[in-house]
């Protein structure tokens, strides 16, 4: 894929599940547009991303989700929002079924790349530990560890400091 | 289990990846079949299935990062002297000031050039034309818009607007800080832009910048007070403007 209209034509056919994927990770209506705009402008910028890509549903998950992650560190809440529930509060439930609850999201901001990908992959898309590892590109036992290590840590972030 | 994820659940027993890669068609004869029959008798992968097919059929905005083809912007042909140029932006960066915003005296049209060797060009994309612009001139809404600079140096580049609303906004880079750009020559930058439909004169800020500046406060300054209080003194800085009609 090297054109203009090539990747304008992938954005009126994919788009879409760019843009649902990216609210249901962040929740929040105009950074879920702006990130859907920010992963067609990668392409723009480097067209042949695609070349030789198995899946570009597959493609734009992994871009979706590493573009999602970046905002919801940029937004710098996570800290402040963690500190908030680990003075006592409990998590609030997720305003709709397979999206993430605010705290999930700012939990995510805390962790490595690769964790965080794979909770969003395991929760939010409903992904096997195998389809998981084809994403990330390591074996569904990693995955196992990834998603175990990341709870671990988001449950110690989540009971405060001792 | 950490609790904040307890209540993050897919709701169906076939994943979304898999569901958008059948919708997309990318799925086998052989998976397609065996996951039609799964859908025949499962409800919850039926919906799911269903609310992913109308999130792909939901009406988009235009793209806003389109590429104007840089086999149609040819070279900058200006003579000017580049050693110079280069010693006076260099030192321009290294002293941390502020350029003085003279335009050149033989500018290419559609060139800004100003400062010490700082240009910034302007391409329109219209149809299947795509023509270099002058400063000032009118562009339909819609149009698709694509920058190039110049600098004698290497230096940190973006591209500011302030538009006839007073909403400012950041062409180029894509990401939040200013991209390394040069020594260049009227070097298109990476990704464009399709204007939308707020009519009037809409102001372009070029900077160059002797560090990786953050753009967003610099884009909310502009927005609030006008360039004057919002561009960073250590950048160069040059100026464009155009009429959205």
């Amino acid at each position: 894929m090297t054109g203009p209209g090539e990747i304008e034509r992938l954005y009126r056919s994919h788009g879409g599940l760019v843009l649902r994927r990216a609210r249901a990770i962040l929740g929040n209506e105009a950074d879920a547009r702006e990130a859907m705009q920010d992963v067609f402008a990668e392409l723009v910028r480097a067209p042949r991303s695609l070349d030789g890509v198995r899946s570009v549903v597959g493609w734009l998950y992994r871009a979706t989700t590493h573009r999602c992650l970046k905002v919801l560190r940029d937004r710098r809440s996570g800290a402040r929002l963690l500190r908030r529930h680990a003075a006592g509060s409990r998590p609030a439930l997720a305003v709709a079924e397979g999206e993430l609850a605010v705290e999930a999201r700012s939990l995510l901001a805390t962790l490595p790349d690769e964790e965080a990908a794979a909770l969003v992959y395991h929760h939010v898309d409903g992904m096997s530990h195998a389809e998981v590892a084809e994403l990330l590109g390591c074996s569904p036992r990693k995955v196992g560890y990834l998603i175990e290590r990341a709870h671990g840590v988001l449950l110690q972030e989540e009971e405060g400091p001792v | 289990m950490s609790d904040a994820f307890a209540f993050t659940r897919w709701p169906a027993c076939t994943s979304a990846l898999r569901l958008d890669r059948w919708l997309c068609g990318e799925l086998g004869s052989e998976e397609d079949a065996a996951l039609r029959a799964h859908l025949a008798t499962c409800a919850r992968c039926a919906d799911a299935a269903s609310t992913l097919g109308a999130a792909r059929d939901e009406e988009l905005p235009p793209l806003r990062a389109l590429d104007v083809p840089a086999r149609a912007v040819p070279r900058f042909v200006k003579p000017w002297r580049p050693a110079l140029a280069a010693a006076g932006l260099a030192g321009a960066l290294a002293a941390g000031l502020f350029l003085a915003l003279r335009p050149g005296p033989a500018q290419a049209p559609g060139t800004a050039l100003k400062g010490a060797g700082v240009g910034i060009g302007m391409w329109v994309q219209h149809g299947g034309d795509v023509r270099r612009v002058g400063e000032g001139e009118a562009i339909a809404v819609g149009d698709a818009v694509r920058f190039s600079v110049t600098t004698p140096v290497r230096a940190y580049v973006a591209v500011l607007s302030l538009d006839p609303a007073g909403h400012a906004s950041v062409y180029f880079p894509v990401g939040p800080r200013a991209e390394a750009v040069g020594p260049a020559v009227d070097a298109p930058l990476p990704a464009g832009t399709r204007l939308d439909a707020t009519v009037g004169e809409e102001r372009v800020w070029a900077l160059f910048c002797p560090a990786p500046i953050e753009l967003e406060p610099v884009r909310a300054r502009l927005e609030r007070g006008g360039a004057a209080a919002a561009l960073p003194e250590e950048c160069g800085v040059t100026s464009w403007r155009f009429v959205k009609r």
